[in-house]
């Protein structure tokens, strides 16, 4: 009798329990963006605030897609916005790696931190790093902010009136999307963006190849710039600081291990010349890709490399046997820059000291049984006003098994 | 069975019993020492501190001691005796000479309608600005690296930080912040017949007439002692040929345009970045002239400037003239689009600017 009571106490508030959770549902209603295209954004204006500008608008950017605009021109409202958009990092990681990360609201690339729909993976690469956007023609406004936390309509009035750039750009449905925003002429300051339709997805690359492609978008004027106007010795900042002639030949060097030493070069790898850069900042058209062994390093065992590479850009004439410019020298007047692409890119290799550190291409990590195990990747280098970015694309691979 | 129940019934009461015998206890009284809560308001601690005996009675003077006792919050920016001092103001009764508009503005402008903190402030901030009573904005400056962030109010070294009072913040000024109600640089220059000679040649060479729009401008202004010592009198001046000289370079590098230097940044920025020291040609010329600064903790709250003026930025160069003004009243003179510096000397004399033929 008292066991009876007791369950059907126990039944009483299962299914009192069981009505809540019922009542609790809601219906989860998923956004979804018919005919998408996919957008990654950089803000590739870079500030240092000194004597002399501090009294310029900084670069720090909101970017507004299809904006509704109030009277005075101030925008009420958009379909897409990307706030504290600030200049770019380095290095953009294979991986969504800002989002969820880090407490500040500054975002390196846009989505990055922000938390929208992103692409699929196409094609075996992973296009989470790409925000989605309805396709068609849209009107698209970067305007500068004030650097804080407040979002940006939710600014006083007379901070949202200051426009950077206010254009159109046509997107196509499923094609994946590049958005620079860029300084196009050093000496007058004119600012523009700079949209390029990538094509990664669409070629037929191997996946025991790394593919590397390279841009320079540098403004017109900035390497025949004076060097302290344009902060071009600023530590960390190498030989490429001064930035590249608008016409530079490339080099490629891969080493089998960390030695830096010339006998460390993989055979057929030392400064083997890989293209023509001619600096571009208006043309749209994606370059060439070049690329390279995974496993150019013979003796690696299939699995795992410890390759890195350097990339040495001279201007024509020059190459590795002619280079009359020290390692540690920064001033190279503009005819011989260098980039590593060594470990995470925090560590120099001593004996180049004036050379850019980026991270290496090679992407290792756990996979299947392997830990680690090697990947080939696409990747992107970028020369803008004397820095480097490396972008690099990286197809979907087997998980873990521990 | 009845015994049972009285029994049962007592045991039922006992915890009772036992609860109000328990709270029936006497307490003796807990002391805790309490906050205090006296803190004076703004308008009564002002006036009770010795230090600011000059700027209370300025408050007493404008008409603001009622409203700074209220509930505010305010954040009073307090000169200090010694900071009138420097401008010339020893007694109360000297603010009696004043325009009382005047006074009530300077007044007004040294008080914050918030509660700022020093925390408050943007870490390593430059140019933040804060509403004032006068309806200005007041810049403000860090350097948060020291050990106690030097804090910079148009130019004002803060000596002491964070006072709190009842109804707001503290902090006592080094130097009274020297702005002036709806004056621009040109109407400032032309009220000051102690510079009618650098504002003969701004009108000679082509540079007056700009100096009313937005800018905002930095002028280094120097006097007409100056330029007498230098041999260039009023009659010396009407008489020169504009066409003769580069007139970017004999009164062009005494005007910044676009540029908003407190003396203060110059020192800020080189210590928040090593970017401090200021360093360009000067406009449409091959001259090349540095700005360099003290300020701060370590000069006592004393700011300087100098600047020098050569023939190119690289070695080889000569050097062409260099002058600076340590004199706080001279320094950091705001109006409405921008400062005007007193300079102590001539950077460029006219024979150094000749055009070549």
């Amino acid at each position: 009798m008292m066991l009876n009571l007791k369950i059907k106490n126990t039944l009483l508030s299962a299914s009192a329990a069981l009505l809540f959770f019922v009542t609790g549902c809601s219906k989860v209603e998923y956004k979804k963006i018919d005919d998408p295209a996919y957008l990654r954004v950089f803000n590739n204006l870079n500030y240092k605030i000194g004597t002399d500008n501090k009294d310029e608008m900084l670069p720090f950017l909101t970017m507004l897609i299809d904006p509704e605009m109030g009277q005075d021109g101030i925008p009420l409202n958009a379909s897409v916005k990307g706030d504290f958009l600030d200049q770019r990092e380095p290095y953009a990681p294979p991986y969504p790696s800002h989002v969820g990360s880090g407490t500040t609201k500054n975002n390196p690339e846009y989505p990055g931190r922000e938390n929208v729909l992103v692409g699929p993976v196409l094609n075996g690469y992973d296009l989470s790093s790409w925000a989605q956007i309805p396709s068609g023609k849209h009107r698209i406004v970067f305007m500068f902010r004030p650097k804080n936390q407040v979002p940006f309509f939710d600014l006083e009035t007379k901070l949202k009136k200051n426009v950077l750039i206010d254009t159109t750009i046509v997107l196509d449905s499923k094609e994946v999307y590049t958005l620079h925003v860029l300084q196009k002429d050093y000496r007058t300051k004119k600012n523009g963006i700079y949209l390029r339709k990538e094509n990664f997805q669409k070629l037929p690359l191997s996946d025991s190849l790394v593919y590397v492609n390279f841009y320079n978008m540098s403004s017109k004027g900035y390497w025949q710039a004076d060097n302290d106007a344009k902060g071009a010795s600023a530590f960390g900042m190498g030989a490429l600081g001064g930035g590249l002639r608008d016409e530079m030949n490339i080099f490629l060097s891969l080493y089998k291990n960390a030695s830096p030493l010339p006998s460390g070069r993989i055979p057929g790898y030392g400064g083997k010349y890989l293209t023509t850069l001619k600096r571009n900042s208006e043309v749209l058209e994606v370059s060439p890709y070049f690329s390279f062994p995974l496993f150019a390093d013979g003796s690696s065992n299939g699995i795992r490399t410890e390759m890195w590479q350097r990339f040495d850009f001279f201007a024509p004439g020059m190459d590795l046997t002619n280079n009359p410019y020290g390692m540690n020298s920064p001033n190279t007047d503009n005819n011989w820059a260098s980039l590593n692409c060594f470990m995470a890119g925090k560590t120099p290799q001593p004996g180049m000291e004036n050379t850019v550190n980026l991270p290496n291409m090679v992407v290792n990590i756990h996979s299947g049984i392997y830990n680690p195990r090697s990947f080939a990747t696409v990747n992107t280098i970028e020369i803008v006003n004397g820095r480097a970015y490396l972008t690099t694309i990286q197809r979907k691979y087997a998980p873990p098994v521990y | 069975m009845n015994i049972k129940k009285t029994g049962n019934t007592l045991l039922f009461l006992l915890p009772i019993l036992l609860v109000l015998g328990l709270s029936s206890c006497k307490h003796t009284d807990l002391e805790i020492d309490k906050p205090n809560e006296n803190f004076r308001p703004a308008g009564d601690f002002v006036k009770n501190n010795y230090d600011l005996s000059l700027f209370s009675a300025a408050m007493e003077k404008a008409g603001f001691t009622q409203k700074l006792n209220g509930t505010g919050p305010f954040t009073i920016l307090a000169p200090s005796n010694e900071a009138f001092n420097l401008i010339g103001i020893t007694r109360p009764s000297d603010f009696d000479k004043m325009n009382p508009d005047s006074l009530k503005f300077l007044v007004g402008s040294h008080i914050l309608d918030r509660r700022l903190l020093s925390q408050d402030i943007p870490v390593n901030g430059i140019d933040i600005r804060y509403h004032t009573l006068a309806e200005t904005e007041v810049y403000t400056s860090v350097f948060s690296g020291a050990e106690d962030p030097m804090i910079f109010f148009n130019g004002s070294y803060v000596s002491r930080l964070n006072v709190k009072i009842a109804n707001g913040n503290l902090f006592v000024l080094k130097r009274v912040m020297k702005s002036s109600a709806k004056t621009t640089v040109q109407s400032w220059l032309a009220a000051r017949p102690q510079y009618s000679i650098f504002v003969s040649a701004l009108k000679k060479f082509g540079y007056w007439d700009e100096l009313t729009s937005e800018g905002p401008y930095t002028i280094f202004a120097p006097k007409n002692e100056v330029f007498e010592a230098n041999g260039l009198t009023a009659e010396v001046i009407a008489g020169l040929k504009p066409d003769r000289y580069i007139r970017s370079r004999l009164v062009g590098c005494y005007v910044f345009r676009k540029k908003h230097f407190f003396v203060s940044d110059f020192y800020v920025l080189t210590q928040i970045n090593n970017d401090g020291g200021y360093g360009g040609f000067i406009e449409d010329d091959t001259y090349f002239m540095t700005i360099g600064a003290n300020a701060g903790l370590y000069y006592k709250g004393n700011s300087s400037y100098s600047i020098y003026v050569r023939t190119a930025k690289n070695y080889p160069y000569d050097p062409v003239g260099s002058a600076g003004c340590d004199v706080p009243a001279g320094i950091d003179n705001l109006t409405d689009n921008g400062i005007v510096q007193d300079l102590k000397g001539l950077l460029v004399l006219p024979e150094q600017a000749y055009k070549n033929n």
